[in-house]
């Protein structure tokens, strides 16, 4: 994982940055997200790749091209968790408190 | 954190660029990494002793097959690769080399290359036998059909480097190395090479035995060539010791009276019995001939060229073969010259003063038997009277002063009635010669010293019309 760190830290950066983004907007975006219902499947779709990563089933290319994206996917979710904390405490201090 | 789920439901859009990244990043970073990974391994895999290694990098995973000398060797090899960073699998495809059994190991030469072949333990051996072979035999190709097994016996390195120094010493043949039992065969290079093999041999290293020594010595080869343009006799290849060698030179000399002998010998163990019995005789029949080739090759006499006449041939086939050792074979390719033009009586005179000027017909001591040695000569002046067939000839025997003079008429009547035979068996009508003895009547030179009276014990040919 290091080794793969130090190799792509660009696109990982770029990753991490997106959802930074990502989540800096979605703490003010109106309209409808997923439902609970698809974000359950869409967890238990991303515990059965981690599952496969962790265990190594899929082979060569496969494989890596799958690290890769779990990995880029996992940044990608901190980047969101960060960026939509900040905006929230970034809205929350200007408000007028209630 | 209810915040953060909440508003992680609006986090999808962002996916669809990522996947993006995502598909940009595998594209380019896939063959880069790979590279990578497959030059780390191969640097991990530096010090370790393996043969047929192949690295294949698909992805983090590689797919490595070798051939390793030991399960050790082999389990650190697989090791070392699992251990380099960045890869996910090993696809662990190595084995260990074959074990050969018996271990078989060879070195053929032949005309133009020495091969090796059968099996080597290592890598490193390998090149240590093909570099030994490179530098020992000094510019003969060598091929290398060597492969790889374990089950070498132990010291195989020494024993194969020792015999390897054999190969050099045979002409052609095959050294075998089964287990630690040697075989040869072959033909030694050299003369005295086989017994130098066998020396050689019992410096094998310990544990090691020669189970057929069949290299044999190669053939024993004297040769004569008697040329008529350069007026030489060349005297090739080998003789048993320089006593031996200063006997056949002065025989030569003695025989081929116009001749100049060109000696070309080298003295080598190895001849066969009797072995200058058989040449000194086979270079007298060799003088005889206006142009001949003379080959000993061991106990072979092979003789061939142009006697002067048929006569000649006939005895010089009949003959040769009696006087030879027990054992030795005789094998007569000779032909007869074509019969010079005649010549009238006068050209014939000075034919036969020019070959008695250069030699003399030469006799046992005291007595009327010519020497083997002057057959050469004989059949010179027989060839020049069968020149000129109208020619009556004087055949006149001189003596010098030593003892008494009736002795000495008498013997020169007997030496003149020798040759005047030599002659008729040599098929001439005895009608066209006159023996006549002198004795000591007619000197050419001093009787006061020793060359004096050499010169006037002679035959001379005297040519009446």
């Amino acid at each position: 994982m290091a080794y793969l760190a130090t190799f792509y830290w660009g696109w990982l950066l770029a990753s991490a940055l997106l959802g930074l983004a990502m989540g800096w907007i979605s703490v003010v975006q109106h309209g409808e997200g997923v439902s609970k219902i698809t974000k359950r499947w869409l967890a238990a779709l991303a515990v059965v790749l981690v599952a496969a990563a962790l265990s190594r089933i899929v082979p060569g290319r496969f494989g890596y091209w799958l690290d890769l994206g779990l990995i880029m996917f996992a940044l990608y979710l901190v980047g969101c968790a960060i960026g939509s904390w900040l905006r929230d405490w970034v809205v929350s201090r200007s408000a007028p408190a209630p | 954190m209810q915040g953060l789920f909440r508003w992680s439901s609006k986090w999808w859009p962002g996916v669809i660029p990522l996947v993006i990244f995502w598909a940009i990043a595998a594209w380019t970073s896939t063959e880069p990494l790979e590279a990578d990974l497959a030059q780390r391994s191969t640097t991990a895999l530096k010090d370790t002793v393996l043969d047929k290694r192949r690295i294949v990098v698909a992805g983090r995973d590689v797919t490595f097959a070798a051939d390793a000398f030991s399960e050790d060797g082999r389990l650190s090899a697989v090791a070392s690769v699992e251990a380099v960073p960045g890869v996910r699998l090993v696809n662990d495809e190595t084995r260990l080399v074959p074990e050969a059994k018996p271990f078989v190991w060879s070195a053929e030469r032949d005309v133009v290359r020495v091969t090796l072949g059968g099996s080597s333990p290592l890598p490193s051996s390998k090149a240590k036998l093909i570099e030994a072979a490179r530098a020992g035999l000094g510019g003969v190709e060598v091929a290398d059909r060597m492969n790889l097994s374990r089950g070498a016996p132990q010291r195989f390195d020494s024993a194969a480097l020792l015999l390897l120094d054999q190969i050099g010493k045979l002409k052609d043949g095959k050294i075998t190395l089964t287990d630690n039992k040697v075989a040869l065969s072959g033909m030694a290079r050299e003369l005295g090479g086989r017994e130098a093999i066998a020396a050689a041999l019992k410096n094998l290293p310990e544990g090691f035995s020669v189970a057929a020594n069949d290299v044999k010595a190669p053939p024993y080869i004297f040769q004569a060539y008697k040329d008529p343009v350069a007026v030489t006799l060349t005297l090739t290849g080998y003789v048993p010791d320089n006593n031996v060698h200063a006997a056949l030179v002065a025989a030569a000399a003695r025989k081929f009276f116009s001749e100049k002998v060109v000696d070309n010998l080298k003295a080598s163990v190895g001849a066969p019995s009797g072995f200058a019995a058989a040449v000194v005789p086979a270079l007298g029949a060799l003088s005889r001939l206006s142009t001949g080739t003379l080959v000993v090759t061991d106990r072979e006499v092979k003789l061939s060229g142009d006697a002067l006449y048929e006569a000649a041939a006939g005895q010089i086939r009949a003959g040769l073969g009696k006087d030879f050792p027990q054992g030795w074979q005789f094998k007569p390719e000779i032909s007869v010259k074509p019969a010079a033009a005649p010549v009238d009586s006068t050209v014939c005179q000075q034919l036969f003063a020019e070959l008695l000027g250069k030699a003399r017909i030469r006799f046992e001591s005291g007595k009327a038997e010519i020497v083997a040695d002057s057959a050469g000569l004989l059949d010179r002046l027989t060839e020049t009277a069968l020149r000129c067939p109208n020619a009556n000839i004087e055949v006149a025997g001189h003596t010098d002063t030593d003892g008494e003079e009736a002795a000495n008429q008498a013997l020169s009547e007997k030496r003149a009635q020798a040759v005047t035979d030599y002659l008729v068996r040599a098929g001439l009508p005895a009608s066209r010669f006159m023996p006549i003895g002198y004795g000591s009547a007619q000197p050419v030179a001093g009787n006061d010293s020793d060359e004096g009276k050499a010169q006037n014990r002679r035959i001379d040919f005297v040519v009446r019309q």
